[in-house]
């Protein structure tokens, strides 16, 4: 029952609002606005409050847009299995989550994958025991 | 109500204060996902008898969430607000909040990164990672000055009542606010604190709020802190990079939009 609940946390703060950060989530972030986003990474910030990574992404024209990417702060991410290169320029990666509610280029990056099919989220690697 | 999402989080925090665990056991402390868990057994006294309450904690004596929730509340308490206070928690604004700002969190707020309490024979220290990245000092067995100059933790004294750290502080700015919703205060506010370690592993801290010129009565606040055997103090320098702030809107809420 324990495992299920933590599955059933981890997959939900991955896949929701972010949590927990020095503001509210939900003032920041629509959660009707899925993002879901597939391009190439091209500048990493490793701060706080929050870590962000940027993403080259073809719109529907073909045209190139960079997106803002907001991870939890490095000291969530470092706990829970990141390193500073997890993500890092030149990596392709899909992006699930939810955009800001102005509607920018910017998102809060709810479960990452990678091409060899590896995920990290929000807070940390979605399976820590990976 | 509290919205799905908000539920989960507070399922997801009550199931993380973890029951004392035999040693090598690992397991999840608030948001931090397989942590070392600290092994069962009594509270750790000093050389010299006291209460060793020393160690990386992570938790809070209250709700950050919202102050006045009766669970974060001792039983049969309530948070009576004056009528400017109400009304000022009607109009706050997320962007307004000083954490949103990086700026101090005051008393009793807590956050989701852990914190570490140092003793020496004249002072305590509690060393903060966030939020902010800054400390506390509580001079033992001292008083205070007569007329303190209002700061974001006021000035804090402390003493022993059996096995339970005492702190009581005074000479506090009105600037932070006591949660998310934007609970306010006064420069009278005063607070009693009350650190008890039930255990090896857990804390229990109880937070009297004294504020005459926002509240109606005193109210105390119940809140338990666990220890975090496998971890040390990270750097956390909110104002780096603090992206957000242009980008919240709408009335003061909990982290999950409660």
């Amino acid at each position: 029952m324990r495992r299920l609940l933590l599955i059933a946390c981890a997959a939900a703060l991955a896949s929701g609002l972010p949590a927990l950060a020095h503001h509210s989530g939900a003032a920041e972030f629509d959660s009707n606005k899925k993002i879901n986003l597939t391009g190439v990474v091209t500048k990493v910030e490793w701060t706080n409050p929050h870590a962000h990574f940027y993403m080259d992404v073809k719109d529907a024209s073909g045209n190139v847009v960079n997106w803002n990417l907001e991870l939890a702060s490095p000291n969530v991410l470092i706990r829970n299995g990141w390193h500073r290169n997890s993500v890092k320029p030149g990596d392709t990666v899909s992006v699930t989550g939810a955009q800001a509610k102005d509607s920018s280029n910017y998102g809060s990056a709810g479960v990452i994958i990678f091409p060899d099919g590896h995920k990290l989220s929000f807070l940390g690697a979605e399976d820590p025991a990976k | 109500m509290m919205p799905r999402f908000g539920l989960l989080l507070l399922v997801c925090s009550l199931s993380a204060q973890q029951a004392p665990q035999p040693a090598g056991k690992t397991g999840n402390i608030g948001l931090y996902r397989n942590q070392k868990l600290a092994p069962g057994g009594p509270a750790p006294k000093l050389a010299d008898g006291t209460p060793d309450l020393s160690g990386v904690w992570l938790g809070g004596g209250a709700s950050d969430a919202d102050v006045s929730n009766p669970k974060g509340l001792k039983a049969g308490e309530q948070v009576v607000m004056l009528p400017w206070a109400e009304e000022i928690v009607k109009h706050r604004q997320s962007k307004e909040d000083p954490e949103a700002n990086c700026l101090p969190a005051g008393i009793p707020r807590g956050s989701p990164y852990p914190w570490r309490l140092v003793q020496t024979p004249t002072h305590y220290f509690i060393l903060y990672e966030g939020n902010i990245h800054s400390y506390r000092q509580i001079f033992m067995n001292a008083k205070h000055p007569d007329d303190p100059d209002p700061t974001w933790y006021g000035h804090s004294v402390g003493h022993w009542e059996g096995n339970t750290l005492v702190v009581d502080t005074v000479g506090f700015n009105d600037k932070f606010w006591f949660d998310y919703k934007g609970h306010p205060h006064t420069e009278k506010l005063h607070t009693i604190e009350r650190y008890t370690r039930t255990d090896l592993g857990h804390l229990s801290i109880e937070v009297t709020i004294d504020d005459p010129g926002a509240y109606a009565k005193p109210f105390t606040t119940v809140g338990k802190a666990t220890l975090m055997p496998g971890t040390e103090l990270l750097e956390y320098i909110c104002q780096e990079n603090n992206q957000d702030l242009p980008l919240l809107t709408g009335p003061a809420r909990g982290p999950g939009g409660q």
